[in-house]
């Protein structure tokens, strides 16, 4: 029975006065039951998906429970985005203290570098070349450290990939919507069809998008790359 | 003409740390005269309030208003559309640097960086230091 004729038959029913006969009663359960289960072969069921929405939400908890037990915070966190946050913000403080201590190094450097000129007599000038090189290798190493602290913005915006998670289900929920969409149509329920529904929708929400953050190895330009692409264009 | 060393930076990034680590190779670079702000609306604010930046380093992906939005605006503006515009940025698709470029970006910095490229880049866009 299509979904159309259902609802029809259904309404008659509600209207109808008296005893219902045994055998249109056992049509319309079986066609409720096809509705979730899937009456032709290729269709899909949607007791299934609904079925696959809640394994996957149940494994998306177990894995967002394993970042609580890290004790990020001072308390217990049950929230995905307040997990998230919680990472950003003990990098963010983890490369503050190494700042700090590479800042106060610098600072030593050059008070020490002034110090052994002040020095009265003055010291051997190869002496003082000496310790002027081994100063200026010493602030090398410390741009070196400041160069690596970029890893706390990219990993701050790397854990913003985190909420694709909370994006999946919004995609299993879209499916829901489609599917009970189709059916409420008549339509047939076939995976092809889905996808393509799906693919609309996704194709309709991400056009124009330029905002994709940092890239994987090998997927995005590399600064020669980018250089070379800004001297067509410059 | 010589390089003013004393130029007038505005460093925009919502992440602190990243504003920290571009401020101090900055003034390892000899620049020290830096700003600072969260996102493209609080630097727009900014551009607007003290109407004497010389350079803006940026971020592309930021609240309230991205880098390149701010750019666009810059760009309009009369008193700002000359405005060295540097973009330090995770975002590193061709259609990215293109889209900047249309909008009329000086140069772009792809995150990571180094001292070394950010004075490469520098150097592009205001001379020889």
């Amino acid at each position: 029975m299509q979904n159309v004729d259902l609802q029809k038959r259904l309404e008659e029913i509600e209207k109808a006065d008296g005893m219902v006969p045994v055998a249109e009663v056992r049509e319309l359960l079986v066609a409720v039951r096809e509705l979730f289960e899937g009456g032709q072969a290729g269709e899909v069921s949607l007791g299934d998906e609904l079925s696959d929405l809640a394994g996957y939400i149940n494994a998306a908890k177990s894995e967002l429970r394993a970042f609580a037990d890290m004790k990020l915070a001072d308390k217990e966190i049950p929230d995905a985005s307040d997990q998230l946050d919680a990472v950003v913000k003990a990098t963010e403080a983890a490369t503050d203290q190494i700042m700090d201590a590479c800042e106060s190094m610098e600072r030593n450097n050059t008070a020490l570098r002034q110090r052994l000129l002040d020095v009265d007599p003055p010291l051997d000038p190869d002496v003082l070349a000496s310790v002027d090189d081994m100063l200026g290798e010493s602030q090398k190493r410390l741009t070196n450290i400041f160069e690596a602290c970029n890893f706390q913005d990219l990993t701050g915006q790397r854990i913003q990939k985190i909420v694709s998670t909370l994006r999946n289900i919004e995609q299993q929920v879209l499916r829901m919507v489609i599917l009970f969409g189709m059916k409420q149509s008549g339509e047939a329920t076939t995976e092809a069809v889905v996808q393509e529904r799906m693919e609309e929708a996704r194709q309709a929400k991400e056009s124009g998008s330029l905002e994709n953050g940092p890239q994987l190895p090998g997927q995005g330009l590399e600064q020669d790359d980018v250089d070379a692409l800004l001297a067509k264009l410059l | 003409m010589a390089v003013n060393k004393d130029m007038k930076i505005l460093v925009i990034d919502d992440f602190q740390t990243m504003r920290r680590i571009v401020i101090n190779l900055l003034r390892q670079l000899g620049f020290s005269n830096t700003y600072e702000a969260v996102d493209g609306q609080q630097a727009w604010e900014r551009i607007q309030a003290d109407r004497d930046f010389d350079l803006i380093v940026s971020d592309w992906n930021m609240p309230n208003m991205t880098g390149l939005e701010l750019l666009e605006k810059v760009r309009a503006h009369p008193d700002y559309k000359e405005l060295p515009f540097i973009m330090v940025t995770a975002e590193g698709k061709r259609e990215n640097v293109i889209m900047a470029v249309e909008k009329g970006v000086s140069n772009y910095v792809v995150k990571p960086f180094n001292a070394a490229t950010l004075k490469q880049k520098l150097t592009r866009v205001i001379g020889d230091f």
